[in-house]
């Protein structure tokens, strides 16, 4: 027996390494450049240890709490798009018509697009006053002159979000749609002979037995969520100002361009430590199972 | 599932795993050494090798490679290698730094952009030139300022990049002497039937195009960033001054679109080819392709000439280019020396001045008839205008102070602040940089 358990661990032990050396490693290793002050650019400074300063300085730091802010509003309003128009087009492409299998593929193109092409597209149609947005807002009487979008707070939002829910909705309404086929049949027989109509059908029947697939639905897209980054970076860079920069666009900015690996490596860690926190949250106390033992 | 593995498995590989070890430390011995030898395999070497690093593409990249074989065939004794380094600066940069914090001493030649002097200086990155005997004099004043840091040359001006104002010459036939004429002639242009749309079109996003935009109109108004002593001078009346008159162009005269908070210097230069602008800050690059017939309603059409001032300063043009520095690393930095100065000689200037249109570094050169033969260079106006540049601020955390600078003018120009809680704001955070960087003490401390 114990000769047994020995081969177990002598068994798993590289993929063990691995998962050390490619999850484990780095993320210490950010943990302890956190603790440092590590200007790249600044030899002349050293690497001193400075404990908790880098994160002092990010509780003090009105832009991160700004970009957070933007994180949160922004993952909050493309999820709620993305969960009520993928529900929707989950339930239809659920439904038995011709050609049932081509609207399923074709339904995930934009997934399909590497989101910096769709970043782009998305940018050229709202960039300029003679760009498509404008022309179609105009042609139907919503606007009345061309606006710019991307100088303004609350219009440099439209095409950010438009452009998440366009690329993200497909996926939601995949991980949906699997989750409807789960739903045993009989129940909406059973309902439709005790009389129910379609609303109570979906309201009691549908919307419970979906929770699963719509709690893993909320985890993927929180997480994404949370660490967008070259969406922004390609539609608005942040702007106006950093009215829109989401916390990955500000790491990135004080790791990558101005190469503060200390004070980045903290940002980076309280990036994680806020993701981790909300997967657990999910996983703890909204009773996802993810290991299957429910069923 | 899998997180059972993450959350037991550390102890586990140290305790059981261990007779697995040495097999694995092989592969990646083995690994390493590979990359190393791939590395720096060639060490057999007669006379100097020396690295030349730089953005090497198209006919640039031709016109450097042609010099460096000329070189070569000079020298016998040195031997010089083109390193490919990316075109763009920003990744040049940071491959840069990531080079030469891991000292290495390849490639030996930086080519360093116009505000990364005092940068790679204070970092110990790139060697003070005096003991090799530059002759600073024979270049523009501007172009030694930006590589001077602590009263030490550090980097020999390779070519000169100035801001420069483009204006149509059918619509206004004499160059503006002030802002305020600049911004009636734009206006009177405009109001033609069939004029441009636009009065005058800039690089307004937020990035370090908007800085260069922005300094011309601060030294119109006699602002500063920094002030001489090193203190930030960035909210003084002066610079809302001119903040508020960038802003009035926007919303007030409205002679430049709201779009131009959007635009880059491509969108500006598509703008004034297509005929929607009366003026246009651009680059000496935008006046070659301008003149294309086939692709610009404007050929033959516009000129050029330095930005104006207005009352309280002085007509003022942002300065950008190419440098050339010794890596502080480099085991050869008298080869690399003399290569730098051949390739910043009167000769390699006027050739590349005619090949890829770039402007010579040195102001005797503007006399030379070869040079007056460079159709896509305007002579008189570019050197009058690279006489008025001035550096950006000349400091080592210049990336970072222009990114708050970039932030909080947008924000003004966006109308999200106002002008003078914009720059106050600005002035606050770069005072608090130079705190956190410690570059007062480092400033005191080597300027003697």
């Amino acid at each position: 027996m114990r000769s047994e358990a020995r081969l177990g661990w002598l068994l798993v032990a590289p993929a063990v390494g691995v998962i050390a050396l490619i999850a484990i490693f780095p993320l210490g290793w950010t943990v302890w450049e956190s603790l440092h002050m590590h200007e790249l650019r600044m030899p002349w400074l050293g690497k001193p240890f400075v404990g908790l300063d880098n994160y002092a300085e990010i509780a003090g730091d009105p832009r991160f709490w700004a970009a957070l802010g933007h994180t949160a509003f922004f993952t909050v309003t493309s999820i709620t798009l993305e969960l009520v128009i993928g529900l929707f087009l989950a339930l239809a492409m659920n439904r038995v018509f011709r050609g049932r299998g081509f609207v399923r593929a074709a339904i995930l193109v934009p997934w399909a697009i590497p989101t910096v092409v769709a970043a782009l597209l998305w940018r050229f149609m709202f960039e300029s006053e003679g760009g498509i947005a404008n022309a179609v807002l105009v042609d139907a009487k919503i606007l009345s002159e061309p606006i710019v979008w991307f100088i303004e707070t609350g219009t440099a939002w439209v095409p950010v979000i438009l452009a998440d829910v366009w690329k993200t909705t497909p996926f939601v309404a995949l991980l949906l749609l699997a989750g409807l086929q789960n739903i045993d049949l009989s129940l909406y027989e059973a309902a439709a002979v005790d009389g129910a109509n379609g609303w109570w059908q979906l309201r009691h029947i549908t919307i419970p037995l979906l929770k699963p697939a719509i709690l893993v639905t909320l985890i993927f897209r929180t997480l994404d969520g949370f660490r967008v980054f070259d969406l922004i970076y390609v539609l608005t860079g942040g702007g106006p100002g950093t009215s829109t920069e989401p916390v990955a666009l500000y790491t990135f900015n004080a790791l990558l361009q101005n190469l503060r690996f200390g004070y980045g490596s903290a940002l980076s860690v309280v990036i994680f430590a806020i993701t981790f926190g909300l997967a657990m949250l999910y996983v703890k106390g909204l009773g996802v199972r993810l290991g299957g033992e429910e069923r | 599932m899998n997180c059972d593995c993450v959350n037991r498995g550390p102890p586990a590989a140290g305790s059981v795993g261990r007779c697995r070890l040495p097999a694995v430390t092989l592969v990646v011995a083995a690994a390493l050494i590979l990359t190393a030898c791939d590395g720096r395999g060639d060490a057999g070497r007669q006379g100097s090798v020396i690295k030349f690093s730089g953005s090497a593409l198209g006919a640039e990249g031709t016109l450097v490679a042609r010099q460096i074989d000329r070189f070569n065939g000079l020298h016998p004794d040195i031997q010089v290698e083109l390193q490919r380094t990316p075109d763009d600066a920003t990744q040049r940069h940071q491959l840069y730094v990531q080079w030469l914090n891991a000292r290495v001493g390849n490639p030996d030649i930086l080519m360093l952009d116009a505000i990364w002097t005092p940068e790679f200086a204070a970092a110990g990155w790139i060697l003070p030139l005096r003991p090799f005997a530059p002759a600073p004099a024979d270049f523009f004043r501007a172009t030694i300022e930006a590589n001077t840091w602590a009263g030490e040359l550090y980097a020999l001006p390779w070519f000169a990049d100035v801001g420069l104002l483009y204006r149509r010459i059918d619509l206004v036939p004499t160059e503006p002497r002030s802002l305020s004429e600049l911004a009636t002639a734009a206006r009177g242009a405009m109001a033609r039937p069939g004029g441009p749309r636009y009065g005058i079109v800039w690089q307004g996003a937020r990035y370090e195009g908007l800085i260069t935009t922005f300094i011309e109109y601060l030294g119109a108004f006699g602002g500063r960033i920094l002030d001489e002593n090193g203190q930030v001078a960035i909210n003084r009346p002066e610079a809302v001054r001119a903040v508020t008159f960038m802003r009035d162009q926007l919303y007030g005269s409205r002679i430049a679109p709201l779009e131009v908070l959007t635009w880059h210097e491509e969108e500006a230069r598509f703008a004034f080819q297509n005929g929607n602008a009366v003026f246009m800050r651009n680059w000496p690059y935008a006046y070659e392709p301008m003149s294309d017939t086939a692709e610009s309603r404007v050929a033959g059409k516009y000129a050029v000439s330095p930005m104006p001032g207005a009352p309280g300063g002085r007509s003022t043009a942002a300065l950008g280019g190419a440098q050339l520095a010794i890596n502080a690393y480099s085991e050869s930095p008298r080869a690399a020396y003399r290569l730098i100065a051949y390739l910043t000689a009167p000769e390699q200037m006027i050739e590349r001045a005619q090949a890829v249109g770039q402007y010579p570094t040195r102001p005797a050169l503007y006399d030379d008839p070869r040079l007056a033969a460079v159709r896509s260079i305007p002579l008189e106006q570019a050197k009058r205008a690279i006489e008025n540049a001035t550096p950006r601020p000349v400091t080592p955390i210049y990336t970072e102070m222009s990114e708050i600078l970039q932030i909080e003018l947008h924000r003004a120009l966006v109308r999200q602040a106002e002008p003078q809680a914009a720059l106050d704001a600005a002035a606050k955070r770069i005072d608090a940089l130079i705190d956190r960087t410690g570059m007062r003490k480092l400033t005191q401390g080597t300027t003697r």
